[in-house]
């Protein structure tokens, strides 16, 4: 009861408190106006008016003529003066005031994976994190119990110095382990690490990127190296070993293409092939030379066509694909088969993977909650062969997947349920992972929150709405 | 996305699909795949923007687009085209990005970005129904207003205020002095906010992208693309 009291009478004095502040927080109108950092422990800033303010200026009488013309310059001068003190004072007020902390935070503090790729040779797993920013690396054969939290990685690669943010592409070099990952959106740099890098270290290697690249792949026997571009449905083709500002060997970009907002992307070397999952949204760009080069682009060849190249009026909305291309495919190149339609199951169809030895194609298809397997030889409206999904995969927006040859095992990055899992390759149906690797805890709501632009308040439902 | 804005009054709300050139409207509470009620797209529309803000009073949508800000019926299905245009050198709008209408007080703000070696941003005031080569009624800018580019723009009628989020250069991952920024319609110049939640360990913003406000709980909330969160600040001195 005691306690209660107390709680009581805190609550009055907190009351009150908030009373006086906000009065004297209040605006001065007319007057000098200050910059004011609000908030609970806020600091009430506190200057006298000019003396000579704005409006107070001394009034002249009518008759007198004489010196008119000088007293109303120098009522205007006191004015500006005036001005100008209020809007000093306003800035100093501005400086390193706030000690103001947020009433609610939506944050998940766990890592949600965006994107896996497997080194064989070092039988370690590595994952993309698009919440906190971070590039995981963790035994292959790690397995979180239903009883712990979450496993913690081997090797964690974060901080400002790695220029890792959304990142949602991977590749390691099967030759030594480096990583490869791709900035979404926010970065436009390829970052490069070496295999045992962790901590806030800078990448071994960077290549600054056109914008909104996601997939990567690499052809290990050409030396090149593949990604996609989301904002401008393109491809472009570097060097492996390209850095700093080397320009594209190749750009596939155009309505012929059939590139729409482009996501994963995958190599059949093997038979020359490269595949490219298409969300679907897309515009065109203007023929011929690029009048209005980004200062991104200045000097570099093969480049795309961005934003401002765009043909008003000219985006449409394409039922989600995968394009199949020749490697060597460049500029306005038509695909050789388009795998598309509603018996394709494609619902945002994002990391894509390839069995070389099978031929098979892998697609995490991540609005379906599923994996989906084709032939790399399939056209058209194609049914696939294999579809992994069903509560008992623990699938949850897979947006990344990667094929395991040697361990005969597919994973699938989980953007939606902090986590990884690993099936058979065989796998099909409503099959248990045979392996788990979790951020956070079992059951711990996923918020989904990856690059918060914008945000609104529906306030007839009391809800935010947060796209990303 | 870059922008979402919800029409209270009519229980609906709208985002930019930029890919795809479409402003896309749903129905308030919509969930899961639900298809959009309209989608104004085509030809006609011409939309180029990424950000846009609806009049629910005046029926009206605005979609700024570098150096234009197109309006549409606010019911506008299909491939319509805008029914006004600000556009022309009075207007001084190049790069703009967001913007926010005020149906009650009649007032039209909007933002400019800033890419590398751009000049800085702005805010510039228009007139709600300002068509063709206008020149706004004010203009925001300069160093002591500390806007370097502008994100995401709400507007407060009752107190004819302004509340921007200023995420500071586009290519640093943490720019230093990134705030939320609250202005009025009277400013004009080089002038500093007249509030300002700036980022900092105690704030705990980093790089605010977006903000919009709930009145009624007198909150300001905002997007913070480096936290990658929403964060709620109460400020009933602003309400």
């Amino acid at each position: 009861m005691a306690k209660m009291r107390w709680f009581v009478v805190l609550a009055l004095l907190g009351t009150a408190t908030q009373l006086v502040m906000s009065r004297e927080s209040g605006l001065v109108h007319g007057g000098a106006q200050q910059t004011r950092v609000i908030g609970s422990e806020r600091l009430v800033f506190v200057e006298p008016l000019p003396e000579a303010g704005g409006e107070i200026c001394e009034p002249v009488p009518a008759s007198r003529e004489a010196g008119r013309e000088e007293t109303l310059i120098a009522a205007l001068q006191q004015r500006q003066d005036a001005r100008v003190a209020s809007l000093e004072a306003r800035n100093a007020a501005s400086q390193d005031r706030s000690k103001m902390k947020p009433v609610r935070w939506i944050h998940d503090p766990y890592a949600a994976f965006s994107s896996v790729a497997v080194d064989p040779i070092n039988n370690e797993v590595v994952l993309t994190d698009e919440n906190l920013f971070q590039i995981m690396v963790y035994n292959r054969t790690a397995d979180t119990p239903r009883s712990a939290r979450l496993t913690e990685p081997k090797r964690i690669i974060a901080g400002l110095n790695t220029k890792i943010e959304f990142q949602c592409g991977l590749y390691i070099d099967p030759k030594n382990g480096n990583i490869y990952a791709v900035n979404n959106d926010t970065v436009d740099t390829l970052v490069i690490f070496d295999r045992t890098a962790k901590g806030n270290a800078p990448p071994t290697r960077e290549l600054h990127t056109p914008h909104g690249t996601f997939g990567i792949a690499v052809d290990e026997a050409t030396e090149e190296m593949f990604l996609t571009l989301q904002h401008d449905s393109a491809m472009v083709v570097f060097r492996k070993y390209a850095e700093k500002d080397e320009s594209p060997l190749r750009l596939l970009q155009g309505d012929a293409t059939g590139l729409a907002d482009p996501h994963g992307i995958a190599l059949d070397s093997k038979n020359g092939w490269v595949f490219i999952s298409n969300h679907g949204s897309v515009s065109s760009r203007t023929a011929g030379a690029d009048e209005r080069p980004s200062r991104r682009n200045a000097q570099k060849q093969n480049w795309p066509k961005g934003r401002a190249e765009a043909v008003p009026g000219s985006g449409r909305s394409l039922p989600p694909s995968i394009v199949v291309h020749s490697m060597k495919a460049q500029g306005n190149a038509s695909p050789l088969r388009v795998i598309q339609g509603p018996k394709t199951q494609f619902n945002w169809p994002t990391g894509v993977a390839i069995d070389e030895q099978r031929g098979e194609l892998y697609v995490a298809n991540d609005i379906g909650n599923s994996i989906l397997v084709f032939n790399v030889t399939d056209s058209g409206d194609a049914a696939p062969k294999r579809v992994i999904q069903g509560p008992k995969t623990n699938l949850r927006n897979p947006t990344g997947v990667w094929v395991d040859l040697k361990n005969n095992e597919i994973w699938a990055a989980n953007f939606m349920n902090h986590s990884a899992t690993v099936y058979p390759l065989s796998a099909s149906g409503d099959v248990a992972p045979l392996r788990i690797i979790r951020s956070g805890p079992l059951d711990e709501p996923s918020l989904g929150i990856g690059n918060p632009h914008p945000v609104a308040y529906d306030s007839k439902r009391e809800q935010i709405l947060v796209p990303n | 996305m870059h922008d979402i804005r919800y029409d209270e009054l009519h229980d609906e709300f709208l985002v930019v699909n930029p890919f795809a050139e479409a402003v896309l409207t749903f129905r308030g509470g919509s969930n899961g795949q639900e298809s959009p009620v309209r989608i104004l797209q085509g030809p006609h529309v011409k939309t180029g923007g990424t950000r846009l803000d609806v009049d629910p009073v005046h029926n009206e949508i605005f979609v700024p687009d570098g150096n234009k800000i197109r309006v549409y019926p606010r019911e506008a299905n299909g491939d319509v085209a805008p029914i006004r245009i600000i556009q022309g050198p009075d207007t001084q709008l190049e790069r703009a990005e967001s913007l926010a209408v005020d149906p009650i007080n009649n007032v039209l703000v909007v933002g400019f970005n800033k890419l590398g070696d751009e000049p800085d941003g702005a805010i510039l005031v228009f007139n709600r129904t300002d068509n063709g080569n206008v020149k706004p009624k004010a203009v925001i800018r300069g160093p002591k207003s500390g806007i370097i580019r502008i994100n995401q723009i709400a507007v407060y009628p009752p107190k004819k205020l302004i509340v921007a989020a200023m995420p500071g250069i586009e290519e640093m991952m943490e720019p230093p002095n990134a705030f939320l920024g609250i202005w009025t319609y009277d400013d004009n110049g080089d002038t500093p906010p007249k509030w300002k939640i700036p980022i900092g360990p105690k704030t705990t913003l980093k790089k605010p992208f977006g903000v919009t406000l709930n009145p009624k709980n007198k909150e300001i909330i905002i997007s913070d693309m480096r936290v990658n969160g929403v964060l709620t600040f109460s400020v009933p001195e602003v309400f």
